[in-house]
């Protein structure tokens, strides 16, 4: 069952078109990678999900709710991560936090689990705009994570990060479905990340869904057209390339669809 | 600079100022009587102070937008470890600035003289005149100028800056014009007119301006060297 | 989420901004020019005013005419940039809040820094009150009852101009021109309240209620009458499309 879908979702701003007829179908319970490189319409998609970006056509669905009509309820079901930092620079790490739970009425409880869960407890205290560019992000997924939502929107979660916080958070969205119970989308520019985290995969370019499937479909797919598949870097840009190749108008569903 | 409608603010601002003479004698030309007093000197004197605030009100605004523009998104920490001197940066604003209000003191200047060709009549001696006013009132801005971009170049957040910048400019109306030494606070100065001031008077405003505008100049470096030394 | 626990939040997020220093600041130098001219109320007598009543009036003058109006111009600087600095609006546009309330308890916030500087004010009243009583030998205390109740009213009329300066950056993107548009529009209301259309003009309504007490306390002045009607529609009409205004483009990504 899919618990996010999408349909010729398409957004233009002048004449650039950020997202141009996308279809995503994202299944629950998935960690659904979104991979693209800069630019290519992630996070405007994802800032579609949450509202914060009114799509020109197309339509989708979370949860069987729709926007604009839902949108307060379908925002009750995400926790997100998007464009960060976007936080308060005059208060502490705490004090966000503690805006974001008295939004969502949550126990007070919820705050210092947030923090723990993603390693922040002993800066609690500090102003966040004194937060180094990890710990902003790492406040971010605090705020994201907070409400345990069924459904976590994540732009790009692990920039900024070191590699041991790129290791953890990795380790953490991947046993978020377990833990949890809930569906994971989230964004990267780098299909070795998506690889270690994600069940499901969507490339987007130029704002085109040209593929969407498992890991084991897209190597597929890269053997019968005779791209690289020894190193999946290699794979995501001769796809890239390919695209790019076949000019703005070459729309191709990805055979997972 | 770009894209932050810095020069449009200003030139508004400048019509906005010109408006008032003009929307005064449009309404009250009556209240006007024939005296000793020439009529240019009779529209500045009821019409000044508020143009003045005016001016004032967007140097202040301007500045610290110039300095927010700065402070959001970093880019002062960038430009920092670019090579250039901080002081340098706050030269160029000065200059920037300098410019921007001489390009409202002209528009200024042209409403006054449409207004007396309109309600009034030219009369000799009138060019000079309408020269030395405006000049008098830019020489007496520089302070403020210089006195702002101090503000706003110490303050990260933009609402502290205006928030001082608007504090200074009441403290300046609250002050009476009658006494002099009062009236040398910079923001004080640009309120001063040319008429019904003794020579000696209008001498030591100048020579105060400059000094305010030399001494604060002077200020600002000692600022950033501190600053710079305290990182 | 119940209104009051998000105004309580929206009053969370100016924490530590020093707002309350710089409306301090501003009404103690208010009042200072007053303690130090304490004499020259004395001098007023011609217009017939009785030197206490002129203590209080010169001071709620100044306050009304440019001080009060431009310390919530710097207010609504405050509230936008705490929001836009680091873009907390985004992660609070991508919670379940509707955005109306949103923008109301931030609106409820400026009557509140409103009322704060307000509050400041009638303390320091009191305060050069005391200090002047007692260096002019003369009791210029004024009984509470009627100091609170001409600052409540100063108060209530300055309402549609707190939702006009609360659309200003709301509604227009680009800080210099709200901020610019703010303070230049405080200037013109001393010519405004002298036009029969004054009441059109929100910005002039503080001062104008002051102007006219200053007319009743003083009985050979000849100021003007507060006439309720049209004023109250009038100034009800405004401040609704203000908020109106506000609460539509509030939270309104460029998109």
């Amino acid at each position: 069952m899919n618990i996010i879908e999408t349909q010729d979702l398409t957004k233009t701003y002048g004449d650039f078109t950020a997202v141009s007829h996308v279809s995503l179908h994202i299944p629950k319970g998935a960690v659904y990678g979104f991979l693209g490189p800069n630019g290519a319409g992630k996070s405007t998609t994802m800032k579609m999900f949450l509202g914060l970006v009114k799509p020109d056509s197309g339509s989708f669905t979370i949860h069987g709710r729709q926007y604009p009509e839902d949108r307060l309820e379908i925002l009750k079901e995400i926790g997100s991560f998007i464009e960060s930092p976007s936080f308060y620079g005059n208060l502490t790490g705490e004090e966000n936090l503690d805006i974001i739970r008295k939004i969502l009425g949550l126990p007070k409880s919820s705050v210092a689990d947030a923090l723990e869960l993603v390693g922040l407890t002993p800066f609690k205290n500090r102003l966040a705009r004194k937060y180094s560019l990890g710990m902003k992000q790492r406040l971010g997924l605090a705020g994201a994570l907070i409400s345990r939502p069924p459904i976590l929107i994540l732009d790009e979660p692990t920039n900024g990060l070191d590699p041991i916080g790129i290791h953890e958070i990795r380790t953490l969205i991947r046993s978020l479905p377990k833990q949890f119970d809930c569906t994971v989308l989230v964004s990267s520019h780098l299909l070795s990340e998506i690889e270690l985290m994600a069940d499901n995969i969507g490339i987007l370019n130029h704002g085109r869904l040209i593929f969407e499937g498992t890991m084991q479909q897209l190597k597929e797919r890269a053997l019968l057209k005779g791209y690289p598949t020894d190193n999946l870097e290699d794979t995501f840009l001769a796809l890239i390339d390919a695209d790019n190749g076949k000019g703005v108008n070459g729309y191709e569903s990805g055979i997972g669809v | 600079m770009k894209r932050t409608g810095f020069f449009p603010a200003f030139l508004g601002g400048g019509i906005l100022a010109a408006i008032i003479p003009a929307a005064e004698l449009f309404f009250r030309r009556d209240s006007y009587t024939t005296g000793d007093e020439s009529s240019l000197s009779m529209v500045l004197g009821s019409n000044w102070q508020m143009m003045a605030m005016l001016n004032i009100l967007l140097i202040v605004s301007g500045a610290c937008i110039m300095y927010h523009t700065e402070y959001t998104d970093r880019g002062y920490d960038k430009m920092r470890c670019l090579p250039i001197k901080e002081s340098a940066i706050f030269l160029k604003k000065v200059i920037v600035m300098t410019g921007m209000c001489s390009l409202i003191f002209i528009i200024e200047a042209a409403a006054a003289a449409l207004c007396i060709s309109h309600w009034f009549a030219f009369y000799p001696g009138f060019s000079e005149e309408l020269l030395k006013s405006f000049g008098y009132f830019f020489l007496l801005s520089l302070p403020v100028i210089l006195t702002s971009l101090l503000i706003a170049s110490a303050c990260r957040n933009m609402w502290i800056s205006l928030g001082i910048g608007v504090i200074c400019v009441f403290t300046a109306t609250l002050l009476p014009a009658k006494s002099f030494v009062l009236s040398l606070f910079p923001f004080a100065l640009p309120f001063q007119t040319l008429a019904g001031t003794t020579h000696q008077e209008i001498l030591g405003f100048m020579t105060a301006s400059v000094l305010e505008t030399i001494i604060l100049g002077i200020a600002e470096l000692i600022y950033l060297k501190i600053r710079r030394s305290l990182l | 989420m119940n209104f009051l626990s998000l105004i309580g939040i929206e009053t969370k997020k100016i924490h530590r901004s020093c707002i309350l220093w710089i409306l301090l600041v501003a009404t103690v130098i208010l009042w200072l020019p007053s303690i130090f001219n304490a004499h020259l109320n004395f001098e007023m007598q011609a217009e017939g005013i009785s030197p206490e009543h002129n203590f209080f009036i010169q001071g709620f003058l100044g306050m009304a005419w440019f001080m009060y109006p431009a310390s919530m111009v710097v207010s609504t600087v405050l509230l936008n940039q705490t929001e836009r600095s680091n873009n907390g609006i985004l992660k609070m546009l991508a919670l379940p809040l509707s955005t109306v309330k949103f923008c109301l308890a931030k609106f409820i916030v400026l009557l509140f820094l409103a009322a704060v500087q307000i509050l400041m004010t009638i303390g320091m009243y009191f305060i050069s009150a005391v200090i002047v009583t007692r260096t002019q030998n003369y009791a210029f205390l004024l009984s509470p009852i009627f100091v609170f109740r001409e600052a409540a009213l100063i108060y209530l009329s300055s309402i549609p101009m707190l939702a006009f300066f609360y659309m200003l950056p709301v509604c227009i993107q680009t800080p210099i021109f709200s901020v610019g548009i703010g303070l230049a529009s405080i200037v013109p209301s001393v010519l405004m309240i002298n036009t029969r259309a004054w009441f059109l003009y929100p910005m002039s309504y503080p001062f104008y209620y002051i102007t006219s007490e200053y007319g009743k306390l003083a009985f050979r002045l000849d100021t003007f009458n507060v006439a309720l009607v049209p004023w109250l529609p009038v100034a009800t009409v405004l401040t609704l499309v203000c908020m109106t205004a506000s609460c539509f483009r509030f939270g309104r990504l460029k998109s």
